[in-house]
């Protein structure tokens, strides 16, 4: 069957994009930016019922520089958008994003001079989670989507 | 009947306060929450807090808030802007409201700092969002917003979203 059995047993073939993505979605490594209520549910996501664990991610880590998905969860305003945008700017490539509820992904329902309308405005989102907040069975989801996205990446080019 | 006589001791403190100032302040009366009311004129707002922190039996010695109030929509109750000090004596536990109006253009009032250090920051927050203007405040900068925010939300002719609002996406 193919090449393995030139080289006998202990040997398979694959493509150097198959490994690593598949490391890559087994070990995400997500930075938490919980501002409001969206942040408990995310806690919930991590915590035992749920465990965000079976899907890799539960290495919360609080330095940018060792993250690779960066979780927006609660409400992002205008004056807290350049710390938002220098810790997306600090995380290393590839990264991607989770929008967590309607807060991050558009506003929610804080229409006003001090609230930024969705973090889309400022950062790239790869994935985008409804509800206010969100029940943490939709942030798994949405690290499932994330995953199926990572499968996509090739080594040699982001695109 | 313990509260009766602290109601009296109130009452006596606000009335000496009242006799002291003369013109400049109005007949003091307990607000539906109970708490005794003062409203004086801006001008005499340092010597109230001051004659209220120092020389009255009840020493109001702590500043528990310093807000505003913007009557634009009430202008029978008189000018624009309303500050508010709460009083509270940390020996007796009485509380005391101090207030005064101000007018519609370029509110300013002189600054409690030197009564109270606290002041500090309740006066920036003022300032930050009614745009009430305090002489003599040591470093009145905007306390919430950035700094180069234009307006001040908590006017009642703020518009919502603000006086530059953030496109937003088009239905499609």
């Amino acid at each position: 069957m193919g090449i393995e059995t030139v080289f006998g047993p202990g040997f398979i073939t694959t493509t150097l994009d198959k490994v690593v993505n598949w490391g890559r979605r087994w070990s995400l490594y997500p930075i938490p930016y919980g501002t409001a209520c969206c942040g408990i549910e995310l806690m919930a996501a991590l915590a035992s019922r749920f465990d965000l664990a079976r899907y890799g991610a539960e290495a919360i880590r609080f330095s940018p520089r060792q993250c690779d998905l960066m979780i927006v969860a609660g409400t992002i305003n205008h004056k807290m958008t350049p710390v938002l945008k220098r810790i997306y700017d600090q995380m290393s490539e590839p990264k991607w994003v989770i929008a967590m509820g309607a807060c991050a992904s558009a506003g929610g329902p804080f229409d006003s001079y001090a609230v930024l309308q969705g973090i889309d405005r400022i950062i790239p989102v790869d994935v985008y989670v409804p509800g206010c907040p969100p029940r943490p069975e939709a942030l798994l989801q949405a690290v499932m989507k994330i995953q199926e996205k990572v499968d996509k990446e090739t080594v040699l080019d982001r695109k | 009947m313990t509260e009766n006589r602290d109601k009296d001791v109130v009452a006596d403190c606000l009335e000496e306060l009242k006799s002291h100032l003369g013109e400049a302040a109005s007949e003091a009366a307990p607000t539906l929450d109970g708490i005794f009311t003062i409203e004086v004129q801006p001008s005499a707002i340092i010597e109230s807090l001051n004659f209220l922190r120092d020389h009255l039996e009840g020493d109001f010695d702590m500043l528990t808030d310093l807000t505003a109030v913007d009557w634009m929509n009430y202008p029978e109750t008189g000018e624009r802007f309303e500050v508010v000090y709460l009083l509270c004596s940390t020996k007796s536990n009485h509380r005391v409201r101090v207030k005064c109006r101000l007018g519609e253009t370029g509110p300013r009032v002189a600054s409690a700092t030197a009564v109270f250090k606290g002041a500090e920051w309740l006066e920036r927050e003022v300032w930050d969002l009614f745009g009430i203007r305090f002489d003599g405040h040591p470093d009145l900068r905007r306390i919430m917003l950035w700094e180069d925010f234009e307006g001040h939300p908590l006017r009642k002719d703020f518009p919502t979203r603000g006086y530059n609002p953030v496109e937003r996406t088009p239905e499609t």
